[in-house]
C-alpha cells in the first residue's frame, strides 16, 4: 500500500479518536489450532543436547540409593506393612516439618502406586510410588467428624493409619483407639493427610473440605524420602510389619 | 477498507486450503492493510521437558520441549509476527525439578525463544527465593500485575506488562496470578502480596490501549478457566474487563476444543483460551487485524473465530 496513503490514514485515525482508543487496528478475525506434540515430530537437537547433562544428571540422582529395607514393603487391604510405613512416615516427619504433634495420620490406599522392594531403595523407587505432588496437609478434627472420615476409609476396605488403630465391623470403623485412648467424639485431634484427599480424593467425599488446612509446601514425596534418609543416618535399615493397627471384624 | 477486508478475508481462506498458506498470508499480508499475528501459547507445562516415557500409557511418546521447540521453529520460518507465551505454572511435575529446582525448565524456555510468560501457584513450590533465583537464567520477562512482591527476593525481578511491536502492531501483555492463600503455603510465597486480579488488570489493560496504543492486549492469567462457585476464573474476568482483546489461560488444565467468547464491559469480544498441561499440545491463535476507520470506532468490536483448516 502507499505509504502517503498510510500516513493519511494514520492522521484520520489519530484525529477522529481524540477521545477514543487510538489504536491503529483493531482484531477481525482469529483462526486456532491445537497442535499435539506427538511421537513423529522430529526434535529440535539443539534443545536435546542442552537437555542432556541435566538428564544424566538427574538419572543420577534418580538411582542414588537413599536407604535399604531388610523386608518388601507390599500393599494390602485392611493392613500392610507398605501402608504403615507411609503413614508413619507421615505423622513423624509432618511433626518435623510442622513443629506440632499429631494425633493420627491417613494415607488413602489408591494413592501408592509401586511398592518398596527388599534391598537397595533409590530415590526412583520413591517417585514411583507416590508421582503425584500431594501435600502433607494437617487439620484439627473433631472426634465425631474423625469416626465419619474412619468410617468411610472402612468401607472403602481400608486406608493406613499411624496413630490409631481400629477394627472394621459392618463396613464401619468401629472401637476406634486414638494415641491408646478410645475415641472421644467431642475432642480435636490434630489429623494429617494428603490435599488430594482433603479436596475429596478419587470418589469427591466432602468429609473434611470445609475445614482449615495448614500447609508448609511440603510434598509427601519428600516426606517419604527424608524418612528413609533418616533411618539411614542413624545406620538403620527400614522395615515395617503388620501390626494389627486394622483389623476385619467382619470375616 | 471493505474491499481490502473482503479481498483479505478470501485469501485467507484460500491460503488456509493451500499447503504453503502461511507464505501466502505473509505475501498478502505486505500489500494489504491488514495485519496478521501468531499467538503460540503453553499453560502446566509441569516441568514435562522430555515427552512423557514409552510405557503404554495414555500419553506414551507424547510431549518434550525439543518437539516443541522444531513445531515452534517451523512456524516461525512461516509467519512473521509470531509471540510464544506461557500462563504458568513451569514448575513442579517431574524429577527434574525435584533435583534442579526449575533451572532446566526456565533455560530450555530461554532457548525455545518464549516472549513471556507469567507465574502459576506451583513456581513458589521451592519457594519465593528459588523463584527468583530461578528467573536469573529467563530470557523473557515475567509479567504479572497483580503480586505486590516487595521486600520479596522476586522484587524488581517481574514487570506488570510489556508492550511488543509486531510489525505495524502494538501488542500489550500482561499478566495475572491465582489467590496466593489456598493455593500455595505461607512459607513459601513469603510477603509476596495478591491483588485483586480484575482491578489489576483492568488498569494495565486501560494504560494499554488508551496511553500506550496498543493493538491488542493479551493478558496471561493463572486464575483457572471457570468454577462451580463464583470464585474469579477467566470466564469472569473476561466478562468484567473493559481492555482485554485475549486471556491466556491456566491452571485448570482444559484443553479447549476452542477457544471461548466472551463480551467484555465495553460491549467488545474478549476471547479466553487454554491448552491443557505439561506441554501435549502447542496453543495457535492466527489473528487478523484491520485497520481502524471511522465506522469502527464506536461500534463494538465483534472476533470472528474459526477453526484453522491446516498447520
Amino acid at each position: 500500500m502507499n505509504k502517503y496513503l498510510q500516513v493519511a490514514i494514520s492522521i484520520s485515525v489519530v484525529v477522529c479518536q481524540l477521545n477514543a482508543n487510538a489504536q491503529k487496528y483493531y482484531p477481525a478475525e482469529v483462526q486456532y489450532s491445537y497442535r499435539q506434540v506427538t511421537k513423529q515430530e522430529t526434535s529440535d537437537s539443539a534443545v536435546l543436547n542442552f537437555l542432556k547433562p541435566y538428564r544424566d544428571s538427574m538419572q543420577k540422582a534418580m538411582s542414588k540409593v537413599i536407604g535399604f529395607a531388610t523386608v518388601t514393603l507390599y500393599q494390602k487391604q485392611p493392613e500392610c506393612p507398605l501402608g504403615n510405613f507411609l503413614a508413619d512416615a507421615m505423622k513423624t516427619m509432618g511433626e518435623k516439618k510442622f513443629g506440632k504433634k499429631i494425633d493420627v495420620a491417613l494415607v488413602n490406599y489408591g494413592g501408592s502406586r509401586a511398592y518398596i522392594p527388599k534391598g537397595e531403595i533409590t530415590l526412583q523407587n520413591v517417585f514411583d510410588l507416590m508421582p503425584y505432588d500431594n501435600l502433607v496437609i494437617l487439620q484439627e478434627v473433631k472426634g465425631n467428624v474423625l469416626k465419619k472420615f474412619l468410617d468411610y476409609a472402612a468401607n472403602k476396605g481400608n486406608w493406613s493409619v499411624s496413630g490409631a488403630k481400629f477394627q472394621v465391623k459392618d463396613r464401619k470403623a468401629d472401637s476406634i483407639y486414638i494415641n491408646g485412648q478410645l475415641l472421644d467424639e467431642a475432642a480435636t485431634y490434630i489429623v494429617a493427610n494428603t490435599d488430594y484427599v482433603i479436596r475429596g480424593g478419587s470418589d469427591n467425599q466432602t468429609l473434611l473440605k470445609d475445614i482449615p488446612q495448614v500447609s508448609v509446601g511440603y510434598l509427601f514425596r519428600d516426606a517419604i524420602t527424608e524418612y528413609i534418609e533418616q533411618f539411614t543416618k542413624q545406620g538403620k535399615p527400614v522395615t515395617a510389619a503388620i501390626e494389627r493397627r486394622v483389623v476385619n471384624a467382619d470375616q | 477498507m471493505l474491499i481490502n477486508r473482503r479481498k483479505f478475508i478470501q485469501q485467507a481462506s484460500l491460503a488456509s486450503a493451500a499447503i504453503l498458506s502461511s507464505s501466502l498470508l505473509k505475501v498478502n499480508a505486505a500489500d494489504d492493510p491488514a495485519e496478521t499475528l501468531t499467538i503460540l501459547h503453553t499453560n502446566d507445562t509441569h516441568s514435562r521437558l522430555d515427552p512423557f516415557p514409552n510405557d503404554g500409557s495414555r500419553n506414551a511418546g507424547l510431549g518434550g520441549i525439543a518437539a516443541r521447540s522444531e513445531i515452534i521453529k517451523k512456524i516461525r520460518s512461516e509467519v512473521s509476527n509470531v509471540l510464544l507465551l506461557d500462563a504458568g505454572d513451569i514448575f513442579q511435575g517431574t524429577p527434574y525439578f525435584n533435583v534442579f529446582k526449575g533451572e532446566a525448565e526456565i533455560k530450555a524456555m530461554s532457548l525455545l525463544g518464549y516472549d513471556a510468560a507469567t507465574i502459576g501457584n506451583h513456581d513458589f513450590d521451592a519457594g519465593v527465593d528459588n523463584l527468583a533465583t530461578q528467573l536469573q537464567h529467563a530470557s523473557f520477562p515475567i509479567l504479572i500485575c497483580n503480586y505486590d512482591f516487595r521486600g520479596t527476593s522476586m522484587e524488581g525481578k517481574s514487570l506488570p506488562y510489556k508492550i511488543f511491536q509486531k510489525g505495524n502492531l502494538k501488542i500489550g501483555v500482561t499478566g495475572i496470578g491465582i489467590q496466593l492463600k489456598g493455593n500455595v503455603a505461607e512459607n513459601l510465597y513469603g510477603k509476596t502480596v495478591y491483588q485483586d486480579p480484575i482491578v489489576s488488570s483492568n488498569l494495565v489493560a486501560e494504560a494499554l490501549k488508551s496511553q500506550h496504543k496498543c493493538d491488542l492486549v493479551i493478558c496471561l492469567s493463572h486464575l483457572g478457566d471457570k468454577y462451580e462457585d463464583d470464585k474469579i476464573s477467566d470466564e469472569i474476568l473476561a466478562k468484567e474487563s473493559y481492555d482485554i482483546d485475549l486471556i491466556i489461560g491456566a491452571h485448570t488444565h482444559k484443553l479447549f476444543t476452542q477457544p471461548r467468547k466472551y463480551r467484555n464491559r465495553k460491549n467488545n469480544d474478549v476471547i479466553v483460551n487454554q491448552v491443557g498441561w505439561m506441554g501435549l499440545h502447542l496453543g495457535r491463535l492466527d489473528y487478523v487485524f484491520n485497520r481502524s476507520g471511522k465506522k469502527n470506532l464506536a461500534q463494538s468490536h465483534t472476533v470472528v473465530i474459526g477453526k484453522k483448516t491446516s498447520d
